[in-house]
C-alpha cells in the first residue's frame, strides 16, 4: 500500500508543479469533512483513510436483515469484475449508521463472518452526528425506525483518489457496468 | 436533407435492403391496421448533430420538424413562478414551464432522442419536476427531473409513440402544482410528418381556484379547499380570461385550413371543446393517430389533448368554448378566432332582415293596421272590423273569455250567445272601458269576479273588438263604431290609473 | 414528575415574556432566544414507520425566530472557513451567501432578515458553534402545527389557508424581517409565511422524488420498509415543506431556505457564537 501511495505521490508531484495540490483536495471532495471514525479493530481514522486510492464507499448497519448483506455481496461482485491490477488499487469503506449496536467488536465479527479481506476493506462506525454528515456528503438517506431498525437508501459511491464522488449506483446484486468503467480509470 | 436523399439513392442502387429498417415510415404506411405503437417507434440511433428544439409560447406552434431521420433534440425548459393576470385586475401567482400558461410547446419527431434539461429558476420558491405523457419510462421523467430552486436536471428519452401529449409538474402536492398552471403540450410527429395546413394554434384549457370570487380584484391566492371540492373560480383557455380575446384573439383568413392543438391541463375538469359556428372536419381525438370526421364538440380529458382541424369558409368571429356552458360565460372559458375575408353569401348570408316577431299575432296584426287605415279614410267595412277585432281579442280578452268566447264556468262569463252582451251594446262599451265588479247574471248563471278597465285600448280598437265579439260564435249583432266608444269614454268615469 | 412539568411551564412562560419584549422594542439579540417546547405527540405528515401514526417528541428548546443575516455574518467572521469564497463546494453550492455584499459584509437592510442561501452543512455548523443543533423534522413539524391559539391548529381551515397564502406569493419579493409574524401557541414566530427551514434529518425523509409512486416502494432501492408514505394528504402546507426539503441536497442553497437552531432540553445552547 505504502508503495502505491508513494507512487501516486510521485506521479502527482511530477504532473503538477505546485506541492499544494497534494495537500488540498478539490472543492467537491468529501475528504473536506472532518469525521472521526473507528474501525473494526478500534483504530481511529478519518473519512480519508484511503485517500490516494479509488474507494467504494457505502453505508449499512450490521443487524440489517436484507439489503445490507446484499450490499456486501454487491461490493464483492464489483471487486470480482475488476482486473487484478484494478483490484490492487481499489479500497472499500463501509460505514455503519447504527453506532449504538455496531461496536468495533460487532464489526470485526461481521467481517469474519462474511470473510471480508481487511487488508483492503474497512468497516467503521462514528457518532450519530458524524454519521448524519457523512450521509449528507454522500447523498445517502437513512432514518431510524421506532423498532430500532433503519431505513436507508442502498447506494454505493465511487470516490476518486481525491475523494470526489465520481459514480453512484443503486444496483444491488450485481456489478454496475457504469461503475466498472469508472473504476478502470483510476 | 439533400445528402440523405443521395444516400437513399445509393442505398437503393446497391440494393441494400437491410437499410430499409432505417426508414420505418415506409413500413408504417404499409401496415395500415395499426402504426405499431412504441414497438415500431424506434428508428435507430440519432443521426447528425444534436438539434436545439424550437419552443414557442401559446398560442404559437413551432414549425414542423421536416425531418426524415431520427435526431438528438435538446429541449431546455425553464420553470418560473410569476405573477400574471388571470382576469382583468386580478393577479395570480402562476407556476410555469417557460413563463407562460400553458407551458412552451415542444415539437419533436417520432424516434427522436430528446435530451431534456429542466431548469428551476433561482427565484422559485418551490421544487418542481416534469412528467411528460409522451415518455416511455417511470414517472414520465418525474423522478429524474425533480429539481430544487436554482438547479437544473437532465434526462433523455426516446419518443417512441407519435401523438399529442400533455406534460405537467408532478411534485407534491401534485394537484396544486397543476392547478397553478404547470402543464403544456409536446407533439410527437409521425415519421412522415403531419399534412401541411395554413395555420396552427396552441390552446389549452385549465381550471383555477382562487380565494376570492370570480373577477374579485387584486392578488388572489390559491384556494386548496375549492380545488379539493372541484369548484373552480375560473375555467380559462391559455391561462387567462383575456388570453385569446380582444386584441389577442386568434386570427385567420377565409379559405384556410386551421389546425388546433388543444390540451386540457385540468387539474379537475373535463372539457367539452367546441368552436361556435364551425364543424371540425377532423378530430384526432385524445391526441391519437386515428381521426373522426365532422365533429361538433369533442371531449378532452384532464391530462389529455386533441388535434382538431377545420376549414374556414365564412368570415367573422368564431368563439371557442367549453360547452359545459356556464364555464364559458361565468368562469371565463371563452376564446375568439377572427376570420377575415370576403363574404360568401351562397354559404352563409348573414342577417337579411330584422323585424319584430310576436308569435302568431304577426299575420293578424296586419288586419289591425288595415282597419286603422280604412277608418281614417272613412271606408271601414264590418268585415275589416271583425278581422281586426279578432286579432285584438287574442291576447287581450281571450285570456279570460277564452278563444271560443265560452268563458270559464262560474269564473268568467261567456261572450258567445251571451244575453248580457247582446242585450245592451251601450253597456258592453262601458264594461270594456270602465271594467266591472260585483255579481252579474249571464245566461242565467251568476258570476262574481272582477274585470279590469281596458281603457288603454283606443276607440277604434274597442269598437273592433266589440264588433268581433257581437258577430262571432253564433252572435248576430250590430257593428260598434269608434264614435260610440268615444262618446262613452267622454261621458263616463273610470277608476284612477285604470289605463294600465 | 409533576414538579418537572411545572418547572418546564414556568421556564417557557418566562421565555415567552422576555421574547415578546425583545421582538417589539429592541434589536435582535446576538442569537435568537430559545423557547422551551414541552414534550408531546403529533400525528405526523411523515409517520416514523408504516402503520405508526403518531410520533412522540421529547421536550426541547427552539429558537423563537430564524437566524438572521447579521447573526450568521458574525459566525462567518469567527469561522472564516464558512466564507463564501472559502467554503468547499462539497459543503455549499455556488449560490451560497450570494446575496451578501461581499464574503464578509451584508447589506444594511439585510440585518434582521432571515439568512438564506445557506446550505445544510453551513446551518449545521452555525448551530454547533452555539452548542446547539438543527431541529429534527418531527420537532419542527410539531411546533409548526401550532396556531396562535391551538397546540394543533392543522384542522383549522382558516389558519391553513393563511399558511397557504405564503406559497401563493412568488419569491421575487424581498424577505420580511424576522419576528414580525404573530407568536404561535408556544411563543415561536415565523415558522410559516417567511422562509423554508432546514432540519437536521433532511436526509431522513426517504421520500421518493416522484411523490405519486409512494405506495409501491422499490424494496431494493431502500433497505427496510422502503420509501415513506405521506399522510394527511390535504395538509398542503406541510407536504410542500417535505417536497422542498427532499429536493435539496445538503450542499444546496436557495433564495428562500434558511434555518433556526434547537437544543435538547436540559442542555443549554450558548446564546453567543
Amino acid at each position: 500500500m505504502n508503495a502505491y501511495v508513494r507512487l501516486l505521490l510521485c506521479a502527482t508531484l511530477l504532473a503538477t508543479p505546485a506541492l499544494q495540490a497534494v495537500a488540498s483536495h478539490p472543492a467537491e471532495s468529501v475528504y473536506h469533512l472532518e469525521a472521526s471514525l473507528t474501525n473494526q479493530t478500534g483504530d481511529e481514522h478519518g473519512l480519508d483513510i484511503y485517500s490516494g486510492n479509488p474507494v467504494l464507499i457505502t453505508m449499512f448497519y450490521g443487524r440489517c436483515p436484507m439489503t445490507c448483506p446484499l450490499l456486501i455481496d454487491t461490493l464483492k461482485a464489483i471487486e470480482r469484475s475488476t482486473t487484478a491490477e484494478q483490484r490492487a488499487r481499489l479500497r472499500i469503506l463501509m460505514i455503519s449508521i447504527d453506532p449504538e449496536n455496531d461496536t468495533p467488536e460487532a464489526l470485526l465479527q461481521l467481517a469474519k463472518q462474511r470473510r471480508i479481506d481487511l487488508t483492503r476493506w474497512t468497516l467503521a462506525r462514528a457518532d450519530e452526528r458524524t454519521v448524519r454528515k457523512i450521509a449528507a456528503v454522500l447523498g445517502i438517506q437513512y432514518r431510524k425506525l421506532p423498532n430500532g431498525a433503519y431505513n436507508h437508501s442502498s447506494v454505493i459511491a465511487l470516490l476518486d483518489p481525491n475523494g470526489v464522488v465520481v459514480a453512484r449506483s443503486s444496483m444491488i446484486g450485481k456489478a454496475d457496468e457504469g461503475m466498472l468503467e469508472k473504476i478502470a480509470k483510476y | 436533407m439533400k445528402r440523405s436523399l443521395v444516400l437513399l439513392a445509393c442505398v437503393a442502387a446497391l440494393g441494400m435492403s437491410a437499410c430499409t429498417k432505417q426508414h420505418a415510415p415506409q413500413i408504417v404506411q404499409v401496415a395500415e391496421a395499426d402504426t405499431g405503437g412504441s414497438r415500431r417507434g424506434d428508428f435507430g440511433p440519432p443521426i447528425g448533430e444534436p438539434i436545439r428544439a424550437v419552443l414557442t409560447s401559446p398560442p404559437h406552434v413551432p414549425p414542423p420538424t421536416n425531418r426524415t431521420h431520427p435526431a438528438r433534440v435538446i429541449v431546455e425548459l425553464e420553470v418560473t413562478e410569476v405573477d400574471m393576470e388571470i382576469a382583468e385586475g386580478v393577479t395570480y401567482t402562476f407556476w410555469t414551464f417557460g413563463g407562460t400558461v400553458p407551458g412552451s410547446f415542444i415539437r419533436v419527431r417520432q424516434g427522436d432522442t430528446v435530451e431534456f434539461h429542466l431548469k428551476n429558476h433561482p427565484d422559485s420558491k418551490m421544487p418542481h419536476n416534469i412528467d411528460l405523457h409522451g415518455v416511455t419510462g417511470p414517472g414520465g421523467g418525474a423522478a429524474s427531473t425533480f429539481t430544487a430552486p436554482g438547479h437544473k436536471s437532465t434526462f433523455t428519452f426516446k419518443a417512441l409513440n407519435q401523438g399529442l401529449y400533455v406534460y405537467h409538474c408532478a411534485t407534491a402536492p401534485v394537484g396544486m402544482h397543476v392547478a397553478n398552471g404547470m402543464y403544456g403540450l409536446i407533439l410527437v410527429e409521425p415519421p412522415q410528418g403531419l399534412p401541411p395546413v395554413d395555420r396552427e394554434f396552441y390552446v389549452m384549457q385549465g381550471d383555477f381556484y382562487t380565494v376570492g370570487k370570480y373577477r374579485e380584484k387584486g392578488h388572489q391566492p390559491f384556494d386548496m379547499q375549492k380545488a379539493i371540492d372541484e369548484h373552480p373560480t375560473y375555467v380559462v383557455f391559455n391561462g387567462a380570461e383575456t388570453a385569446l380575446t380582444g386584441p389577442k384573439a386568434l386570427k385567420a383568413k377565409t379559405n384556410e385550413t386551421i389546425r388546433m392543438y388543444v390540451g386540457n391541463g385540468g387539474p379537475n375538469l373535463v372539457s367539452s371543446f367546441h368552436v361556435i359556428g364551425e364543424i371540425f372536419d377532423k378530430v384526432q381525438y385524445e391526441g391519437g393517430t386515428r381521426f373522426q370526421e365532422n365533429v361538433q364538440t369533442t371531449l378532452i380529458p384532464a391530462g389529455g389533448a386533441a388535434i382538431v382541424e377545420f376549414h374556414t369558409e365564412v368570415p367573422g368571429n368564431y368563439v371557442l368554448v367549453d360547452h359545459s356552458i356556464f364555464r364559458a360565460f361565468n368562469k371565463g372559458a371563452l376564446a375568439m378566432l377572427e376570420v377575415d375575408g370576403p363574404e360568401v353569401p351562397e354559404i352563409f348570408t348573414g342577417k337579411l332582415q330584422d323585424e319584430v316577431y310576436i308569435g302568431d299575432k304577426v299575420a293578424s296584426l296586419a288586419s289591425v293596421a288595415t282597419a286603422v287605415q280604412a277608418s281614417a279614410q272613412g271606408n271601414l267595412t264590418v268585415a275589416q272590423q271583425i278581422e281586426a277585432g279578432s286579432a285584438l281579442y287574442k291576447g287581450t280578452c281571450s285570456v279570460c273569455h277564452q278563444d271560443d268566447g265560452a268563458g270559464l264556468p262560474n269564473v268568467f262569463p261567456p261572450l258567445a250567445k251571451s244575453d248580457y252582451l247582446m242585450s245592451n251594446p251601450q253597456r258592453a262599451i262601458e264594461v270594456v272601458l270602465n271594467g266591472l265588479s260585483g255579481p252579474v247574471t249571464v245566461n242565467g248563471s251568476t258570476y262574481n269576479s272582477v274585470m279590469p278597465p281596458m281603457s288603454q285600448l283606443n276607440d277604434d280598437e274597442i269598437a273592433n273588438i266589440l264588433t268581433y265579439a257581437m258577430n262571432n260564435w253564433g252572435n248576430k249583432g250590430p257593428a260598434i263604431t269608434a264614435e260610440q266608444v268615444a262618446k262613452v269614454r267622454a261621458t263616463t268615469k273610470r277608476a284612477e290609473g285604470a289605463a294600465h | 414528575m409533576r414538579t418537572d412539568a411545572l418547572r418546564l411551564m414556568a421556564a417557557s412562560l418566562l421565555l415567552i415574556g422576555s421574547t415578546t419584549d425583545a421582538a417589539g422594542t429592541r434589536a435582535i439579540a446576538d442569537a435568537p432566544l430559545q423557547i422551551t417546547i414541552p414534550a408531546g405527540e403529533l400525528a405526523s405528515v411523515l409517520p416514523p414507520a408504516p402503520g405508526v401514526k403518531t410520533v412522540r417528541v421529547a421536550a426541547f428548546r427552539l429558537d423563537h425566530t430564524p437566524v438572521t443575516n447579521e447573526q450568521f455574518s458574525r459566525f462567518v467572521a469567527e469561522h472564516p472557513e464558512w466564507r463564501r469564497d472559502r467554503v468547499a463546494g462539497v459543503f455549499a453550492d455556488g449560490s451560497y451567501l450570494s446575496h451578501w455584499r461581499s464574503a464578509t459584509e451584508i447589506e444594511p437592510h439585510q440585518r434582521n432578515q432571515p439568512v438564506v442561501y445557506v446550505s445544510w452543512f453551513a446551518a449545521n455548523a452555525y448551530c454547533e458553534s452555539r452548542g446547539a443543533r438543527l431541529p429534527t423534522w418531527h420537532e419542527w413539524e410539531y411546533v409548526a402545527a401550532a396556531s396562535a391559539t391551538e397546540q394543533d391548529g392543522r384542522n383549522d381551515d382558516e389558519w391553513r389557508q393563511t399558511i397557504l397564502g405564503w406559497y401563493s406569493k412568488s419569491a421575487r419579493h424581498s424577505l420580511p424581517e424576522v419576528g414580525k409574524t404573530p407568536v404561535n401557541y408556544y411563543g415561536v414566530r415565523d415558522l410559516h409565511g417567511v422562509i423554508w427551514e432546514w432540519v437536521d434529518d433532511v436526509n431522513a425523509m426517504l421520500v421518493s422524488s416522484d411523490n405519486r409512486e409512494q405506495s409501491s416502494p422499490d424494496a431494493l432501492r431502500f433497505c427496510g420498509p422502503g420509501a415513506l408514505t405521506m399522510e394527511e394528504k390535504e395538509n398542503y402546507a406541510t407536504l410542500m415543506r417535505i417536497a422542498m426539503l427532499s429536493s435539496m441536497q445538503a450542499n444546496y442553497t436557495s433564495k428562500t431556505m434558511g434555518f433556526r437552531c434547537a437544543s435538547d432540553f436540559g442542555t443549554h445552547g450558548r446564546n453567543k457564537p
